[in-house]
């Protein structure tokens, strides 16, 4: 998960975060890291970009989105196996 | 028309860092001294700006402090090259990733109106908001259109400016059109010799208009107007001619010209014809050394006349008693002349 933080501060450019800065069940949109609506369309780059994993829905990325643990858990279940 | 404030994010520090001692460059490329952003924009708005809208809304937030306005009647640009690093970086992106996977962030950003999207955005401004790109007519087409609005009296105060800026890629390929100077000296020695080419630039400033005095504003703007490729030096001096006499003024009335000259001898020929043919005894500021050449400088050029006007203090005359009257004549690149007249209020 601490890569995948650091991927997140990377494509969001969040310069003021460490990924230690971003807890793993903290919400990210709104009260929590307080991103929005540019940065989810960011994070669907991120996943495609770095683990090949499209969404099937633009709904599904409300609960994919939800926290770093939400999205890691995502990624392990819908990451193409590698032969 | 009356300027209220004016600020600007230029290669000086500031207006007092001029009169001082200018800051000097060697080097064809002038690049602006940023302040530090986050006293004027929020943390969060920060993290996706590239430097030219960080310099565009710095620029507007000093403004609209200066002149204790939240919510000015229109927000008006103007950009010639607008948004170019997040262009860059946007088609980069293409080439790299194949036309496919693009961050959405620097599209949206990479259009000419996003700086003025964004100052209205950080003031919750839901007023008229336009961005004009009419190379070195583009600050113009800004001006233009702030002045009509405020003799209509369609709002009370608008907020205007001029942006660009200066990227690698860009000073690289205007570079090889041979715009600049290939062996420059200091920019405080930018008029000297007859080399070709001048100083690239770049810079922000922006300006709340008034169509009634306020009583503690800069300057009024007594007008404007504009030249679109005149045929001959003739041509020019009898545009400024008219200009004047439309405005009930003598160019011995004029304290101060504020003239675009820019280190380049077949550029700058214009200018010295123009001296002697129409202002020998007038006093005259370059200002080009401080900013460099770029199609948005004369938003350079009124920001340094507003303060002219304001502190009574002319850079290059420190003994000359405070001037009342200044016309700024600057032409891009002999193609877009422009005019501006201002004088004290």
């Amino acid at each position: 998960m601490a890569d995948l933080k650091r991927q997140i501060i990377a494509q969001l450019n969040l310069k003021d975060l460490k990924p230690e800065d971003i807890g793993d069940d903290q919400p990210l949109f709104v009260e929590g890291l307080g991103l929005d609506s540019i940065d989810a369309l960011e994070l669907i780059v991120l996943l495609q970009q770095e683990y090949k994993i499209k969404l099937a829905s633009a709904e599904e990325g409300q609960s994919v989105f939800r926290s770093v643990r939400t999205m890691a858990q995502y990624i392990m279940e819908h990451q193409p196996k590698t032969v | 028309m009356y300027i209220k404030a004016a600020a600007g994010i230029s290669p000086q520090v500031s207006f007092e860092q001029i009169l001082q001692s200018p800051a000097s460059y060697s080097g064809n490329r002038l690049n602006c001294a940023e302040p530090d952003y986050t006293k004027l924009i929020d943390a969060r708005m920060i993290r996706r700006m590239s430097r030219i809208i960080k310099m565009g809304v710095a620029a507007a937030k000093d403004c609209l402090q200066q002149g204790d306005v939240h919510d000015p009647g229109a927000i008006i640009t103007g950009t010639a090259y607008g948004c170019l690093a997040d262009t860059e970086l946007f088609l980069s992106k293409m080439i790299e990733n194949k036309e496919e996977l693009l961050t959405p962030t620097a599209f949206i950003q990479s259009t000419h109106n996003t700086v003025g999207a964004q100052i209205a955005l950080m003031l919750k401004c839901h007023n008229y908001n336009n961005t004009f790109v009419h190379r070195g007519f583009s600050f113009e087409g800004a001006m233009l259109d702030a002045i009509t609005l405020l003799k209509e009296n369609a709002v009370e105060n608008i907020l205007v400016g001029g942006v660009d800026e200066i990227t690698d890629t860009s000073h690289e390929l205007l570079s090889r059109f041979g715009l600049y100077k290939q062996h420059p000296g200091a920019n405080i020695n930018l008029y000297e010799g007859t080399s070709k080419g001048t100083i690239a630039g770049e810079g922000a400033a922006f300006f709340l208009l008034f169509n009634q005095p306020s009583g503690n504003g800069y300057a009024k703007l007594d007008g404007m107007d504009t030249l679109y490729k005149p045929s001959s030096s003739g041509e020019v001096a009898g545009f400024i001619h008219d200009f004047l006499e439309r405005h009930n003024t003598r160019a011995e009335d004029i304290d101060l010209l504020i003239s675009g000259e820019n280190g380049d001898a077949h550029n700058d020929k214009g200018y010295k014809e123009l001296k002697k043919q129409l202002f020998v005894n007038v006093a005259t500021q370059s200002f080009k050394h401080l900013c460099g050449e770029y199609p948005t400088a004369t938003a350079f050029a009124l920001w340094l006349a507003a303060n002219i006007i304001k502190t009574g203090k002319i850079p290059a005359h420190s003994k000359m008693k405070a001037p009342k009257k200044i016309l700024i004549y600057n032409h891009y690149l002999t193609i877009h002349h422009s005019l501006y007249l201002l004088s004290a209020c």
